[in-house]
């Protein structure tokens, strides 16, 4: 008897407490998907939030209608001050629900921002509990509002878009906590994908179009120094270990024609070695490819101009690697490469002499390719 | 209070025991025919269902016939009773009692020499046959009333095996046993309970294979029920299972023999009420609860298969819409983004707090479940169609719920119902309702609250001295391979432990069927 009466107290309480506490139904969020960080003028952060519309109200009142093609409704709004906190509480002013940060799945910072340093203002989003750590992160050639203010004729919204063109890992993806280890890391180098409005088409309104990754952005403690190109970035990301999705044409000399593979399979192994002051690293490349393409006569089948080809993508990479080299170490002197976590791992003690003249020593390291390319599959059709 | 209602229960003891006092000095027949009757007829006044025939043996002595109509075969005892009888005897003076052992065609007579004998008799159909000058009558066994046939169960319907089940009479059912286990040593007890009823109460078990202080607790505690009367077994249930206050079975219910009888030969016991199709099986445990007859019936592999699926539909069951609640209003970022938008514009126009939508809405659909199950069938199509139509878009269109409610509502329902057994499905769906209340208020927490109650709680069950959650708490590793998973049923080896001492051993080890074996003949 004593349980039961228990047991309806408790009840009791239940009934009278709900509705308390951090109860927050979805009617009263404003769910952001993706937000822009731009620099209207210096010491100043402007904070724009993508959000998505709910159509329940616009409706007109009968359910069912009221079904925008394609859905690309969403709201944009955004407030100013001298920290991104200062920006969010004058953003919160303008809206009339409470934001709900942990679907922000893009963060967009404007290329001016990112000159001056953004590693004070991702604080922010580290610090706060709800904001992903899984969100990624792009640097806009133009504003960021104007990015997030796109309206993507195939994705909901734009930072959607964003978000699938960085899984599909063509060039690169980085998250805030991949972002986070670079800024942390030993060589205090970090490289984001940079975006860029496409050009709409013709007879569209201005707006109706997408962003595109077309180059990265490379930061040295924290500050944007420069960009490299899309062919440079795939040699990066060759440096890396990140490579998924390549393809290599390639021109024998003795052919006719060209040939295009596809990459299947493709790892890097980065070796260092400390040979009294000089630092030497190994780059091995193995690569598997297929070919996709076959524009000569080549008959591919037959073990000599098999190896020929294997020779020639090997020789292709190589020449990546090395353009890449060339621009990474000799001009920007940025390692964005990884070498120093290479060093540190292999010669702990030894990398805190160095560590200190990273920056110098960095340009002088001796980079020998080891590149190991195999075609597997060629194909059993002939030239037609 | 207390003391009040010890005090009261010892007036009752005291009632009791003058009752059964009365019983054991039971009032002899007199040798006196018409004394009797005058007993008799007072006794049955005003019962104008009893009938009281008197008659001449052999134009010699005179006899009583007293039966109750509609109970007796009325056509055996004028074939097989009076037309014999009342044939003229061939040598004068002979007696009665030798003229009815000679005459008499009916298979079972038993001698009676009480009145209170008599009642038991003329109450279960028998007739009664008194002779003048004679101190003893006779208990003719010609009961025969209206009962069902044999049909198929219609709350425990199975795609293969048997297709017949218990019905009303007792008799029937026992012998329903008796026709699948054909060795003597299936014991059946019988006892009476109710003052005014004295329902026929058949503990059943199998010699050797039960535990004999079982059979013991369960006879005791049967025999302690002393109230008017008993109409179902839900009574005996009621008044015999260990802990009143949970909403757990801790007995298990049945209207199939096959389902009875593998339970007998688990060494359990079967409790069969007369009046009713369904027996009570004790003790019981959690675990098998879940198990259907059809499990032993197919494939081990799609019976392992189907147990998961009633687990995990248990779950959804319970907890669906609580953790439906308690993510929308606690937890968004556990929702993939995509979802929760479609989420929230579908609850854009909902007023109420997703809590009391989802009650409106389990209410609502309770509601409705209890108004099929009652109503006439002639309604019922009507029922259904209102009720698809408020479960339905309607409701969404008024603007009350949302479509992802809807949803959530009508696959809780659809879970609650893939639960092989109707019982054990009540307390998930009561429970529900408080854990909702659990999600609305601390989330997720909540949620696990309300979960390590309910298990806590579990765990202290007991069915008649096992633990409810055994065999997997406490952990019995061998009885395992009927819990979760049904192993095929040559590794089935061993009986599911129970208490004390068990004959464990139910089958001859290694009976896989392999090419090397039954090559005897050649």
């Amino acid at each position: 008897m004593r349980c039961m009466k228990v047991i309806g107290l408790i009840g009791i309480i239940l009934f009278l407490l709900t509705g308390c506490w951090d109860r927050k139904e979805t009617n009263d969020l404003w769910i952001v998907t993706g937000v822009g960080l731009d620099q209207p003028k210096d010491g100043e952060v402007e904070v724009t939030v993508e959000i998505p519309s709910p159509s329940g109200n616009e409706g007109g009142g009968t359910g069912g209608e009221g079904n925008q093609a394609g859905g690309n409704e969403t709201i944009l709004q955004t407030g100013k001050g001298v920290s991104i906190p200062k920006a969010i509480e004058d953003l919160e002013t303008k809206l009339p629900r409470e934001i709900l940060w942990s679907h922000t799945e893009a963060i967009v910072i404007n290329k001016e921002l990112a000159e001056t340093g953004i590693r004070e203002e991702l604080d922010f989003f580290i610090r706060h509990p709800e904001p992903r750590l899984r969100s990624y992160v792009f640097i806009s050639e133009g504003s960021a509002k104007e990015i997030m203010a796109l309206l993507p004729p195939m994705e909901r919204s734009s930072s959607e878009v964003l978000i699938e063109l960085a899984k599909s890992e063509v060039l690169m993806k980085v998250t805030l906590f991949d972002l986070l280890e670079m800024l942390k890391g030993e060589s205090g180098a970090s490289i984001l994908p940079m975006i860029d409005k496409l050009p709409p088409e013709e007879g569209k309104q201005p707006l109706e179009t997408i962003a595109y990754i077309n180059r990265s952005a490379i930061l040295k403690q924290g500050r944007m120094i420069g960009t490299i190109n899309d062919r440079l970035t795939r040699g990066v990301l060759w440096f890396r270990n990140e490579i998924k999705e390549s393809t290599v044409t390639v021109k024998p000399e003795e052919a006719d024609g060209l040939i295009s593979m596809n990459l299947m399979k493709g790892r890097t192994n980065l070796i260092p070695k400390i040979d009294g002051n000089q630092l030497k690293m190994t780059v091995k490349v193995e690569t598997v490819d297929d070919v996709i393409q076959n524009k000569t006569k080549w008959d591919l089948k037959k073990m000599k101009k098999h190896k020929m080809l294997e020779k020639e993508l090997a020789q292709k990479i190589e020449m990546r690697l090395t353009d890449t080299l060339e621009m990474v170490q000799k001009e920007m002197e940025v390692d964005i490469l990884d070498f120093a976590e290479e060093f540190r791992r292999k010669h702990p003690d030894k990398w805190k002499g160095i560590k200190a003249d990273w920056k110098e020593i960095f340009p002088t390291v001796k980079v020998i390719f080891d590149i190991e390319a195999s075609v597997l599959r060629t194909g059993q059709g002939n030239v037609p | 209070m207390s003391q009040v209602f010890n005090r009261r229960k010892i007036k009752f003891n005291q009632k009791n025991k003058q009752q059964q006092d009365d019983k054991l000095n039971s009032n002899p027949l007199y040798p006196n025919l018409d004394q009797n009757l005058e007993v008799l007829h007072s006794l049955y006044k005003d019962c104008s269902d009893v009938v009281f025939r008197s008659f001449v043996i052999a134009d010699q002595t005179k006899a009583q016939l007293i039966y109750i109509k509609g109970m007796s075969n009325i056509e055996e005892v004028d074939s097989n009773v009076l037309t014999p009888l009342m044939q003229k005897a061939d040598q004068n003076s002979i007696n009665p009692k030798v003229l009815i052992e000679q005459r008499l065609s009916v298979a079972e007579v038993t001698r009676i020499e009480s009145f209170d004998a008599c009642i038991d008799q003329l109450s279960i159909g028998n007739p009664i046959l008194l002779l003048e000058g004679d101190q003893q009558g006779f208990a003719l066994g010609l009961s025969k009333w209206e009962k069902r046939a044999v049909e198929e169960p219609t709350g425990e319907l199975v795609v293969r095996g048997p297709r017949e089940g218990f019905i009303e009479s007792a008799e029937v059912n026992t012998s329903l046993l008796r026709r699948k286990i054909k060795s003597p040593q299936l014991k059946m007890k019988t006892l009476k309970v109710g003052r005014y009823t004295q329902t026929t109460i058949m503990i059943t078990y199998i010699e050797d294979l039960s535990d004999e202080t079982l059979i013991e607790e369960i006879s005791q505690r049967i025999k302690r029920i002393d109230i008017d009367g008993i109409l179902e077994s839900g009574y005996i249930e009621e008044l015999i299972q260990d802990n009143s206050y949970s909403p757990f079975p801790q007995v298990l219910v049945t209207e199939r023999p096959d389902t009875a009888v593998s339970n007998l030969l688990e060494g359990r016991v079967v409790i069969i009420v007369d009046g009713t199709p369904f027996v009570l099986v004790a003790p019981t445990t959690f675990y098998s609860l879940f198990q259907s007859g059809e499990d032993y019936y197919h494939h081990f592999m799609i019976a392992t298969a189907t147990r998961w699926l009633r687990f995990l539909f248990l779950f959804i069951s319970l907890l669906l819409p609580s953790l439906y609640i308690a993510i929308i209003t606690y937890h968004q970022e556990m929702v993939p983004t995509t979802l929760l938008l479609t989420m929230a514009d579908s609850r854009e126009a909902v007023p109420f707090p997703a809590l009391v939508e989802a009650l409106i809405m389990e209410i609502t659909f309770e509601g409705l479940r209890e108004a099929g199950l009652r109503l006439p069938k002639q309604v019922g199509a009507a029922v259904s169609i209102v009720g698809a139509l408020v479960i339905g878009q309607a409701a969404v269109d008024a603007g009350l719920v949302s479509d992802h409610m809807v949803m959530v509502v009508a696959l809780t329902g659809i879970a609650s119902f893939t639960i092989p057994r109707y019982n054990i499905a009540i307390p998930f769906r009561m429970l529900r309702f408080p854990i909702m209340l659990l999600a609305g208020t601390f989330g997720l927490v909540g949620i696990m609250m309300g979960l390590l109650a309910i298990l806590t709680h579990m765990s202290t069950l007991r069915s008649f001295g096992v633990p409810y959650l055994s065999p997997m708490a406490p952990m019995k590793g061998r009885d395992m391979k009927d819990t979760l998973m049904r192993a095929p049923l040559w590794k089935l080896n061993t009986r599911p432990h129970l208490t004390g001492e068990y004959n464990k051993y139910r089958q001859d080890s290694d009976q896989k069927p392999s090419p090397d074996k039954g090559s005897e003949g050649e």
